[in-house]
């Protein structure tokens, strides 16, 4: 089977042969029960485990688990971390949930889906509507399904886009004392995030920002903000988000967004464009039989029926607004427009800010991996004019993103992606800081619950990955 | 048989380790090696004899496996299983130390100039295959990493005349690659070989390409003009079996005379002539002189001096090379 993840976590596979059933490196934790000490392990015609003590008892072993987490802390094979994936986080995750929460009066979850912009922009392409009723059309089947509430995460991105232009402020004004505050590199995309911490480890997980991806900002509001709104427990709530991209699995998974006192991940399920699609198929039915649905305002960006998005890239803009806001803030620089300089290929490009002759601003956008390496070896050898990167692993950014539904037979890959540009730069842009509902929020919300709190709710850390070696895997 | 192969030199290039590749510079003046003792050796003639004129050692810290010149014989890139790539550049009768390239995740298996100099290409056990660009200031920035193999790339070569780069992996594949749109794409993939492909080199023209590999086999591949006219279409025209009695290493096809040479891990070194009246088609090659114990080791590599015809250099996991002429009579 062909990865789904992004050519960067592709690259970082170790080993030519490992397959998870195989060769997985990664020490299983044994529970130790207390037992008498002699016994005979017996494998059953089913391929269990059963251990018969010596008066003859049976007693079926538990089968040893690697989950996902211990797969993303582990430098060994991404390909293991895939098919646990597949297990962990997949449209039948939530259709199971929907059919329990049928079955099953007592312990009903609220089931809350979070649709991304560039999965609206892919479902429209496909069938031929705008990004918007693209969105409207989702919400109708997914709440013919039995979800409670579809948000948007083009408004939790206002968190990210604000709290990018605050710390990359506050960065800046540091730089002097700190050599590893610039260039600040965006942490939205999971797969770099991932290639960084394996294969870079502490030489570049200082650059990168500490602001959560939009994904997560919609953890923090739909598990923290909603939750309390509602009267529930995190728990009782099951967060879906809707997304372009398979690594985001990953990025769901993560540790750091495991709210560990009530046992329960932020974003309990990511699946990608394409698995709408799927889902759509499975049920026999395309997203134009349905009617448009109103939007569910609470955590959207929108504007009577229309979804609102942001100005800039595809990939949700970042470089646009850090440097929009810096100018003003740094420098008193009104920037109306940004000139983007395409420089060895069309995924490397530069936008800088001059004044009297003198450089001021120097930001830039490398997406795809050589990019990606070109810049991580220009910062490893000190070569940098940078002091801002919007860093994507996939080319072409998130809208072309791994999990976007495929071009169909006899379609052109490359006039589809164009398509899904036209469609998703169609959506009305608002400025994060006119989004009067996010200001609202971090009025009531955030000052609610204190400084060193907001800054888990919008903010995360990296960690980096040692590096096993291991002796046996040489190849000439 | 009349044609015989007579050996010149045998030196200790490497000793107590494996001598891994050896490399001709374009004027066919030096030979570079290089080997498990992670050092580079650079050999010239000094009147009848071959003597090592320097030695490259720091540079890596594991097995160098590949050594390339640029076509200009003023740098020599030099790959190794640390990973990275080493560029050195000659000053006079030395040898620093200009760059490394860093970015593989693993073992560094080949690096090759190509004929502009511009451009070189690296292939791992990591799977992929990168192009990077040199600028005037010495600067290499990488254009490209395709990922067309799905095992380790043992091997890079390109084309004499086009800008056209083709690879040879674990995965008995060959896979040639252009530039297409501001990236590099795989635009054709060659499959025949049922087993390891070690090695590859073009003819002279560049309209044939010449194959070896873990199954005993040489196989030799023509380009033809594909019906759409996009895509490159090359097809096996001819497969010498029966010869080799272990995996052949590599192959070199000489640019001057035409004549093919063989390393095999039977410890033999092999010419191979065309019949020039066979159909083009159709090619036929035959055996035109072996030296079955050229090593007490596997051979690794072979590789004809691209001025004097008939001069050949061969190394073996034994840490030798041996210099050898062949002789054709009339």
């Amino acid at each position: 089977m062909a990865s789904h993840f992004s050519g960067v976590l592709q690259l970082t596979d170790l080993d030519d042969f490992i397959t998870p059933s195989q060769e997985c490196v990664k020490p299983v934790k044994v529970e130790k029960k207390q037992g008498k000490s002699v016994a005979k392990i017996h494998i059953e015609d089913d391929g269990s485990y059963v251990q018969v003590s010596l008066d003859g008892a049976k007693q079926k072993l538990e089968r040893a688990k690697i989950t996902l987490n211990d797969c993303l802390a582990c430098s060994g094979c991404i390909t293991s971390a895939e098919s646990v994936l597949i297990t962990q986080q997949s449209h039948e995750e939530l259709f199971k949930v929907l059919r329990s929460n049928k079955t099953n009066e007592t312990e009903q979850k609220i089931v809350v889906v979070s649709v991304s912009p560039q999965s609206r922009a892919s479902l429209a392409a496909h069938y031929n509507l705008s990004s918007s009723e693209a969105g409207r059309r989702l919400t109708s089947f997914l709440k013919g399904l039995g979800v409670h509430h579809v948000f948007d995460t083009s408004f939790s991105r206002t968190f990210s886009l604000l709290e990018s232009q605050r710390e990359f402020v506050e960065r800046f004004q540091r730089k002097e004392q700190d050599k590893k505050a610039l260039p600040m590199l965006t942490s939205a995309c999971p797969g770099w995030i991932c290639y960084a911490e394996k294969t870079h480890g502490e030489y570049i997980l200082p650059y990168i920002s500490t602001t959560r991806s939009p994904q997560q900002m919609m953890g923090s509001l739909v598990k923290d903000y909603f939750a309390e709104q509602q009267g529930l427990s995190p728990q009782q709530i099951y967060h879906v988000a809707v997304m372009p991209c398979f690594d985001k699995k990953l990025e769901a998974s993560r540790s750091d967004f495991y709210m560990n006192k009530v046992e329960t991940r932020e974003v309990d399920c990511v699946i990608t464009s394409g698995e709408v699609q799927k889902m759509l198929e499975e049920e026999k039915v395309s997203l134009s039989d349905f009617e448009p649905a109103a939007p569910d305002t609470l955590l959207s960006s929108v504007c009577g029926d229309e979804f609102l998005s942001h100005t800039g890239s595809g990939s949700g803009g970042y470089l646009h607004h850090v440097f929009a806001y810096a100018a003003k803030q740094l420098f008193g620089e009104e920037v109306k427009e940004l000139t983007y300089k395409t420089l060895r290929n069309k995924d490397f490009q530069e936008v800088s800010l001059e004044k009297d002759g003198v450089v001021l601003l120097c930001f830039a956008s490398t997406y795809g991996f050589r990019n990606i390496q070109n810049l991580v070896q220009k910062l490893k050898r000190g070569k940098s004019p940078y002091h801002f990167v919007e860093v994507m692993a996939c080319p072409s950014g998130c809208l072309n993103g791994g999990g976007q539904i495929k071009a169909s037979t006899g379609q052109n890959q490359k006039e589809l992606l164009q398509k899904v540009e036209e469609l998703y730069k169609a959506e009305r842009p608002l400025l994060p800081e006119d989004n009067t509902r996010v200001a609202e929020l971090y009025q009531s919300w955030l000052q609610s619950v204190g400084e060193e709190r907001t800054k888990e709710l919008l903010h995360t850390q990296y960690h980096t990955v040692e590096k096993m070696t291991n002796g046996l895997t040489m190849k000439w | 048989m009349k044609e015989a192969l007579s050996l010149v030199q045998r030196l200790s290039a490497h000793p107590d380790s494996r001598c891994w590749f050896v490399s001709w510079n374009p004027n066919g003046t030096l030979l570079a090696s290089c080997g498990g003792d992670k050092a580079i050796r650079i050999w010239g003639r000094e009147g009848d004899s071959w003597i090592c004129k320097s030695v490259l050692q720091d540079g890596h810290q594991r097995t160098v496996r590949k050594v390339a010149w640029s076509p200009c014989g003023n740098y020599l890139a030099s790959a190794s299983f640390d990973a990275t790539t080493c560029i050195w550049k000659k000053k006079n009768d030395d040898f620093e130390s200009l760059t490394v390239l860093e970015g593989h995740e693993n073992e560094v298996k080949c690096v090759t100039w190509a004929p502009s100099g511009n451009l070189l290409a690296t292939c791992s056990r990591d799977k992929s295959v990168w192009v990077w660009e040199v600028d005037e200031e010495d600067e290499y920035e990488c254009v490209t990493v395709v990922n067309s193999h799905t095992q380790d790339v043992k091997h890079v070569v390109w084309h004499p005349n086009q800008e056209l780069l083709a690879s040879a992996s674990y995965d008995n594949n060959i896979c040639i690659y252009k530039e297409e749109d501001d990236d590099w794409e795989c635009r054709a993939t060659l499959q025949g070989h049922t087993s390891t492909v070690w090695s590859l080199c073009f003819d002279a023209t560049g309209k044939r390409m010449a194959s070896c590999s873990d199954d005993r086999t040489v196989k030799i591949w023509k380009e033809y003009p594909s019906e759409s006219g996009q895509d490159l279409s090359w097809k096996c025209v001819c497969t010498l079996s029966g010869y080799h009695g272990r995996t052949v290493y590599d192959i070199d096809w000489c640019r001057l005379t035409g004549a093919l040479v063989t390393a095999c891990g039977d410890d033999a070194v092999r010419v191979f002539k065309e019949d020039e009246t066979a159909n083009p088609d159709e090619p036929v090659f035959s055996l035109a002189a072996q030296v079955t114990k050229a090593h007490n080791q596997d051979v690794n590599c072979v590789t004809w001096n691209p001025k004097e015809a008939g001069l050949l250099a061969s190394c073996s996991d034994d840490g030798e090379i041996a210099i050898w002429r062949f002789q054709e009579e009339d």
